[in-house]
């Protein structure tokens, strides 16, 4: 991080926790859409997306005291965020049991005939909103956030093995309503 | 033997060594499927580095200023409410009459039971023998611009009451929100800001389009969802007054619900 970046930061930081609404503001605006695009992917809806930005820039809010400048400040929200996000899909997961269910459906393709039109990325970014929970978000995480099979699999609580095999079955899927 | 999932997903991901990948790439000659396979995820990977920020609703940051203004309020604005307090119940019963006149008021419908005339559509020059149908969709013309003024006419004398109805309310409202925890305030603000945003956005949308069926429909909806929050929250004050602990409770969790 650049010095002049540092302290941008660290005058956002002080202006907001001094109670000036307007610092806040454009560290939301600096942020927001990262986070948001973040939120609707992991939680699969943009409803609970909306929900979770706000959730999360309380959160930013509460703990702007705690930023030490270790990081630069999009990182610290970003982690911030993507930690919220992995407690919502977890709660989510826990309550809904869903995890056995999609861990174990067939993984198995049939190969189609190749589509020349190239995959739109509006056309990906609504397919991703049907995955089934557990490789959206191994997916999310590795193929648009481009963690490691290793990182996600620590973020998800899950085996190295079980990241991969969902983020194929992700593709798979993805596959078989895009390139039909 | 075609090359497992997480082999393929290896060879994809670049994680394989170099004996792995070669052995792939000897497969990936002689099959075409597991070649188009492989082909299609590099696509989907690539196209999904690639995907676009979202940017979140205008709305979202009303929302959230709204909520940390809530957090901030002083403790002495957010004390416990003095349940016990004897107080007059006369805002209740105006409440009561405010809701009750808004029922009786209300008869508007912007539905398919008062649909305007069939929209004619401009095909160009006509054949003669089409001359009497061209008359008679100029009368439709005629007929629907009659029908959509009225349509209009009615939609404002609806809006008028919801509006007189929910100034009432908030009034109520209002002068008692001193009795809530920060908690339900939020969960009252939360809802009350999408509400809100939802009956910009119809105002919007019938301002560009406004013989628009669903802009009208949004609009009168969101009315009425502000309505029954409205009416939630007066009866809500209401249980509390009582001390009426379970009553309140049950509507503090309908309106959790509600909000998430």
């Amino acid at each position: 991080m650049t010095v002049t970046a540092e302290a941008a930061d660290a005058d956002i930081v002080a202006r907001s926790q001094a109670g000036d609404a307007d610092a806040f503001e454009v560290l939301y605006r600096r942020h927001a859409a990262r986070i948001y695009t973040l939120a609707c992917r992991m939680a699969g809806s943009a409803d609970d997306g909306e929900d979770l930005l706000q959730e999360i820039f309380l959160q930013v809010h509460r703990k702007l005291g705690s930023f030490k400048g270790d990081a630069a400040l999009g990182t610290w929200v970003y982690r911030l965020a993507l930690n919220h996000c992995l407690d919502y899909v977890r709660s989510r997961r826990a309550k809904m049991n869903k995890l056995t269910e999609t861990l174990d459906t067939d993984t198995s393709f049939e190969p189609h005939a190749p589509r020349e039109t190239p995959i739109a990325r509006m056309d990906l970014e609504r397919a991703i909103e049907r995955l089934p929970e557990g490789c959206r978000e191994a997916f999310v995480l590795h193929d648009v956030e481009g963690f490691d099979h290793k990182e996600v699999a620590g973020l998800l609580d899950i085996a190295e093995g079980t990241s991969k095999s969902q983020v194929f079955k992700a593709r798979a899927k993805l596959r078989g309503w895009l390139k039909k | 033997m075609h090359p497992n999932d997480a082999a393929i997903t290896d060879y994809i991901d670049g994680a394989l060594d170099v004996r792995e990948r070669a052995e792939i790439d000897r497969h990936l000659e002689s099959c075409a499927a597991c070649r188009r396979l492989v082909e299609d995820f590099r696509e989907i990977k690539g196209v999904a580095a690639s995907l676009e920020l979202r940017e979140p609703p205008v709305r979202s940051w009303t929302r959230l200023e709204r909520a940390i203004k809530l957090e901030e309020r002083p403790a002495a604005a957010r004390r416990s409410p003095a349940w016990a307090e004897p107080r007059t119940l006369a805002w209740l019963a105006a409440a009561a009459m405010i809701v009750l006149a808004t029922a009786v008021g209300l008869k508007f419908m912007p539905t398919g039971a008062r649909r305007a005339a069939p929209a004619v559509e401009n095909t160009g020059a006509q054949p003669a023998a089409e001359a009497g149908a061209a008359n008679t969709a100029s009368a439709n013309v005629v007929s629907a611009n009659a029908a959509a003024q009225s349509v209009a006419a009615e939609l404002q004398q609806a809006e008028d009451h919801y509006e007189k109805a929910i100034k009432g309310l908030e009034q109520i409202a209002n002068a008692e929100q001193d009795v809530f925890d920060p908690k339900t305030a939020a969960t009252l603000q939360k809802n009350l800001a999408v509400i809100d945003q939802a009956i910009s956005e119809s105002r919007a949308a019938l301002r560009a389009e406004p013989a628009s069926e669903p802009a009208q429909e949004s609009l009168l909806e969101s009315f009425k969802a502000k309505m029954a929050l409205l009416q939630d929250t007066v009866a809500l004050i209401n249980e509390m007054r009582k001390g009426n602990d379970a009553g309140a409770a049950r509507i503090v969790s309908g309106l959790k619900q509600k909000g998430d």
